[in-house]
């Protein structure tokens, strides 16, 4: 049979947010792909050079919908070294908090996904509707259920009174239990388990090569995790452990996400058990100090980094935002080679991309010699030019 | 073949209420602290116009409007009060941390359905 | 049979209107069923009919390249073809249009919307349709063998193959379903495949193919394209209650029951087929086409061979 080229994207029910496959297949086996994931540039790095720290925040927490906190913890973080300033211990169990329900409630979503893209809606159901009970918990935490606006730089924003916290530790609680059974109920259905097995494999070597990140690489036995490796807020003095496997496959990926959802669900318990007193926001100067910092933080999807130069003013000279997806596209590209048309979403999924956060504009000067950025109103301008001349058709 | 915990599940939730809300026919509670519209208290406003600094998204403006306000005891003209573009405001809540009176002059109320067909609501 | 009896089979009952009240009431409980087992609402009883009626009233589209006689002929071939088989079936009592081989042809029409899937995804020019109608009536082949087979199970002990003289020979005789459990899971299985529900909804995989080869279908070909599917279901449960667990029958009872005694059996059959379905379409992934191949022809054709050669001693036992 001849080879057919079968669009996936950037409009697909498989993907909910635009990227593109171009996939030559073979009947049903693909045979090689191209991939384009730049749809959606919002220019959200060049808004953040524009802005003091304190109003870059509420726009940092908008590059992602899932991991917005992480977003502004990395930027917290970051800022908060160059300015030498130490968040106080209590700020920083908060942010803990935050962080662990967020990747809950990222990783719920994601098994949920994942049972979606092989048409397990049953199961996508249940975990979705038992997702709503942490985004309660961290809408009554932090005042909203996504953007959750609790950070600032030398800081969090709202301290917690002891009732909300014990409110907090009572439904937190039984998620646990909900966990184990949505586990067990993966490892015994036998679709389930027939579409997870085997797909997606990638080794320990490939994920090496590739720069693969988060539980994607976990999944393939790479014992790396930011949060141990290289510790901030309260992750040091916290009992956890780093979960890997080895099937190195869709399979693997959900164990390791399911053992991450025990564990996070079990350092929240510890932390709002013990929630450290005392102030909840370090005064902080205006302006930085100029210097360079390299933030990094584990997110949901893996480690995300922000790059931040400061140059004296109480503005960022540079902010340069590597989401955990972008780092796992190319495992996800080797991983399909040879597989089937039928594998391309669970695959997909399986590194739960975010794809517009993944958004970035690079220039290129043909004689290579100039490769600054553009201005804020320059990026504007070529922006209209793009789109009126139709040139994002390609 | 069969698939014990998750049929016992179907048919459990067959028996329990479906976990769904039907929103808007009920109403949804909504947990204290929330932010969500973003309001103005006029009479306590001094119109320092610290709010229109602390906003990310430009949608505070401070427009022409003298009065009478007390402040600390001393009678003052302010002379300017702060006017929200309600739907351009993403709801972060600086300007109610930013705003020095107290209780604030600036807040966010737990209302958080809404729109309007008013363009000057979105854009100047 | 008078004309105007003929006519009122025909188009009211058990004929064109009955069959679509009775096709969208089904899909009603599907629906239902399934969001409750999902902890959802679902949708109300009318929904089913809204959705048609919408439909209907939309615009019809089709790209550039397409066959437009195709996509238009191909789902009122698919409805009348499964109209006509239900007409074969007995609903409340023997089907007065019934045939010696009626079984034979219900068999061969119910299997026209398959064949129109293919015809409508390859006139579609739409790569998704495309691939859709391929994996169509690959799947048609993988599952067809075991569920024929199952199927002749009961045609072969009665020693008829028409359908309403197999349910006369279950009076007073203990059910297909009982004598042939396993041919009566095998059809259901091969049912399920038949009407492409998960975890055999290969051909239509929303989150892999879009719609497969519905992508390209509008407006009211959608919906008579959706009515068939609907039909299809009715007509499967009552072929499958018919066949295994004695249609119109009463439990325990030799004698033929009256019309509306014997209606109402057939639909609390029916609904527990379909509750049946309904559970396996809840509770599993959608599996892949290789697998199912490998699966279908493997297990399931293997258990439905193992179920006919079991009949002859079953014949011979009852005897």
């Amino acid at each position: 049979m001849a080879e057919v080229l079968v669009p996936i994207g950037p409009q697909h029910p498989a993907l909910k947010e635009p990227v593109s496959f171009r996939v030559w297949a073979d009947g049903e086996v693909i045979v090689r792909l191209e991939m384009d994931v730049s749809y959606n540039h919002r220019g959200i790095e060049k808004g953040a050079e524009q802005r003091d720290f304190h109003r870059t925040l509420p726009l940092l927490e908008r590059i992602c919908g899932i991991c917005s906190h992480s977003h502004t913890t990395v930027f917290a973080k970051g800022i908060e070294a160059l300015m030498q300033v130490e968040a106080p211990p209590r700020a920083r169990a908060i942010r803990t908090v935050v962080a662990e329900l967020e990747r809950v409630h990222s990783h719920l979503l994601w098994l949920g996904v994942a049972a979606h893209e092989v048409g397990f809606n049953t199961l996508f159901m249940w975990t979705w509707r038992d997702r709503e009970a942490v985004q309660d918990v961290l809408e009554a935490l932090t005042g909203n259920r996504v953007n959750y606006g609790i950070n600032a730089v030398g800081g969090v924003r709202r301290d917690w009174p002891p009732d909300l916290v014990s409110t907090a530790l009572d439904r937190v609680a039984p998620l646990g239990d909900r966990v184990r059974l949505y586990a067990d109920m993966v490892a015994r259905e036998k679709t389930m388990l027939a579409r997870f097995t085997g797909v997606g494999k990638l080794t320990r070597e490939q994920v090496l090569a590739y720069g693969a990140v988060g539980p994607t690489a976990r999944a393939s036995g790479v014992d790396y995790d930011v949060r141990r490796d290289d510790p901030y807020l309260d992750y040091a003095r916290l009992p956890w452990k780093v979960i890997t496997d080895d099937h190195g496959d869709v399979l693997g990926r959900t164990l390791v996400r399911v053992g991450e959802l025990h564990e996070s669900l079990n350092m929240i318990q510890v932390l709002l058990r013990d929630l450290p007193p005392g102030e909840i926001r370090a005064k902080v100067p205006r302006t930085a100090p100029p210097g360079e910092f390299l933030s990094r933080y584990e997110a949901p999807r893996g480690e995300l980094v922000h790059f931040l130069r400061t140059n004296g003013t109480d503005r960022a000279e540079r902010v340069d935002v590597r989401t955990p997806t972008m780092a796992n596209w190319t495992s996800v590209a080797m991983a399909l080679r040879g597989r089937w048309l039928a594998d391309i979403p669970v695959i997909v999924a399986a590194i739960d991309p975010c794809l517009s956060c993944t958004s970035r504009v690079s220039l290129a000067d043909p004689e290579g010699r100039d490769r600054g950025g553009m201005t804020w109103d320059e990026l504007r301008e070529h922006g209209i030019r793009f789109y009126a001349e139709g040139r994002h058709e390609r | 073949m069969a698939n014990l915990p998750v049929l016992s599940e179907m048919f459990g939730n067959l028996g329990s209420r479906p976990s769904t809300v039907l929103y808007p026919f009920v109403k949804v509670p909504v947990p204290e602290g929330f932010r969500g519209r973003v309001a103005v208290d006029d009479s306590r406003c001094i119109g320092c116009g610290k709010c229109v600094q602390a906003c990310p998204a430009s949608c505070v403006e401070m427009v022409k409007d003298e009065r009478e306000v007390e402040v600390k005891g001393r009678r003052i003209t302010r002379k300017r009060r702060p006017e929200v573009m309600v739907f351009r405001c993403i709801r972060c809540g600086l300007c109610e941390d930013s705003c020095a009176q107290d209780p604030k002059a600036i807040f966010l109320t737990p209302a958080f359905a809404g729109s309007g067909p008013d363009r000057r609501l979105v854009v100047r | 049979m008078t004309v105007p009896a003929l006519l009122l089979h025909l188009l009211v009952f058990p004929g064109l209107l009955f069959l679509v009240s009775w096709s969208l009431a089904l899909e009603w409980v599907d629906r239902k069923v399934a969001a409750r087992m999902q902890s959802r609402v679902g949708p109300p009883p009318l929904q089913p009919l809204a959705d048609f009626v919408k439909l209907l009233g939309k615009e019809v589209i089709q790209p550039g390249g397409a066959g437009g006689r195709v996509l238009g002929l191909a789902p009122l071939l698919s409805f009348a073809s499964v109209a006509t088989a239900f007409l074969l079936l007995p609903v409340s009592g023997s089907s007065p249009l019934g045939f010696q081989g009626d079984l034979v042809v219900a068999l061969y029409l119910l299997t026209v919307p398959t064949v129109a899937l293919l015809l409508v995804g390859w006139s579609s020019s739409n790569v998704f349709a495309a691939v859709g109608g391929v994996r169509a009536v690959t799947q048609m082949f993988i599952y067809e063998v075991p569920f024929y087979l199952a199927l002749l199970g009961p045609a072969l002990l009665a020693g008829s193959w028409s359908v309403s003289g197999i349910v006369e020979w279950q009076a007073g005789r203990p059910w297909m379903g009982i004598l042939q459990p396993v041919g009566l899971l095998v059809g259901l299985v091969g049912l399920q495949a038949k009407l492409e529900r998960t975890p055999f909804d290969i051909p239509e995989a929303e989150t892999e193919i879009v719609a497969g080869p519905l992508t390209e279908l509008t407006g009211r070909r959608l919906a008579v394209m959706h009515l068939a599917k609907d039909a299809l279901l009715a007509a499967g449960c009552a072929l499958l209650a018919a066949l295994f667990l004695g249609g119109p029958l009463r439990p325990f009872s030799a004698a033929l029951p009256g019309a509306v005694e014997g209606f109402l059996w057939f639909a609390a059959k029916t609904l527990l087929l379909l509750l049946v379905l309904s559970t396996m379409r809840a509770a599993t992934a959608r599996i892949r086409i290789d697998q199912l191949d490998a699966w279908g022809w493997k297990v399931l054709c293997s258990l439905a061979l193992a179920q006919m050669a079991l009949v002859p001693f079953l014949a011979s036992w009852m005897e």
